[in-house]
């Protein structure tokens, strides 16, 4: 029988379909009794779906117009270099 | 191949070709939607001292490589696997270790009784939609802020999986770990994010 700390331990898989068939029942049937648990599930669900809309992103100190222009710039010579 | 992706396919074969036709806009737009993911791949397979470095040699790789993108992959996948060749040939250059087993929070033992069961009452967030949760800037700060703070991999796993929408065989194939590795670092971030949310939610009754 399943308990709450396994669907806090297994709760991303279980979201992501990655479980054996028998320990997903399992832990479905946990869900249907247990009403802490479909909420943790709820919670790490919506986390899922805030973190995608907020879609952080990591520290960069790259200005990504320079880095643009820079590209497009060895694009040019590149072509340049190939016609010759 | 769905609708989709011949839609995909096709918008991206346009926009190869406008790079290679030397369209400026098509620059800015690639390196906009990509850069930020390719340095989350750098920096989780190099670390943070040559992740810049790698990128701009990745970018540099793949503008002279292009005339010979077949298509058989994404634009966004190509880029990643070209940033994370770069990555780990640096890695065996420069002989770094990425380690899977950084400090994170997992959901604390002593929220649990001995037999497995929770001592508190989860409740339901009383949430709107995300995109009306995220127009509190207090909270997207904090979640931009929490993000930064988890390891590398992690963030690479999550930016990969939960907001590029990558399948799981490429990110195994792109970050060289099986994919219960990947699951590992899935669950971690999400447990952390989840935390700081929940924290933001009670501090907010």
């Amino acid at each position: 029988m399943y308990q709450c700390k396994d669907i806090a331990d297994e709760v991303n898989n279980y979201i992501d379909g990655d479980l054996t068939i028998g320990k997903r029942i399992g832990l479905f049937f946990h869900l249907l009794l247990c009403s802490c648990c479909r909420n943790y599930l709820q919670q790490i669900r919506s986390t899922i779906s805030i973190v995608t809309v907020a879609r952080p992103k990591e520290q960069n100190d790259t200005d990504i117009d320079t880095l643009a222009k820079q590209l497009h710039n060895l694009c040019h010579q590149e072509h340049d270099h190939n016609q010759i | 191949m769905s609708f989709f992706s011949k839609l995909r396919k096709n918008d991206e074969s346009q926009l190869i070709k406008q790079l290679i036709a030397g369209d400026q806009r098509a620059f800015q737009r690639v390196v906009s939607a990509h850069h930020n993911t390719m340095l989350s791949v750098a920096r989780a397979i190099v670390g943070e001292a040559f992740a810049d470095e790698v990128v701009q040699d990745a970018w540099i790789s793949a503008i002279k490589a292009l005339p010979q993108f077949e298509g058989r992959s994404s634009l966004k996948t190509w880029l990643l696997h070209i940033v994370a060749n770069g990555a780990k040939t640096r890695v065996r250059r420069e002989n770094r270790m990425s380690s899977l087993d950084d400090n994170w929070e997992s959901e604390p033992a002593d929220k649990f009784d001995r037999t497995g069961h929770r001592y508190d009452d989860v409740l339901p967030w009383e949430l709107a939609t995300p995109e009306a949760i995220l127009a509190n800037d207090q909270l997207q700060t904090i979640i931009e802020h929490t993000f930064q703070k988890l390891p590398a991999l992690q963030r690479a796993a999550l930016t990969m999986y939960d907001l590029e929408g990558i399948e799981m065989n490429e990110i195994c194939n792109i970050l060289s770990i099986s994919s219960s590795n990947v699951r590992v670092l899935l669950h971690r971030a999400r447990t952390t994010l989840h935390h700081k949310i929940e924290q933001y939610q009670q501090s907010e009754k």
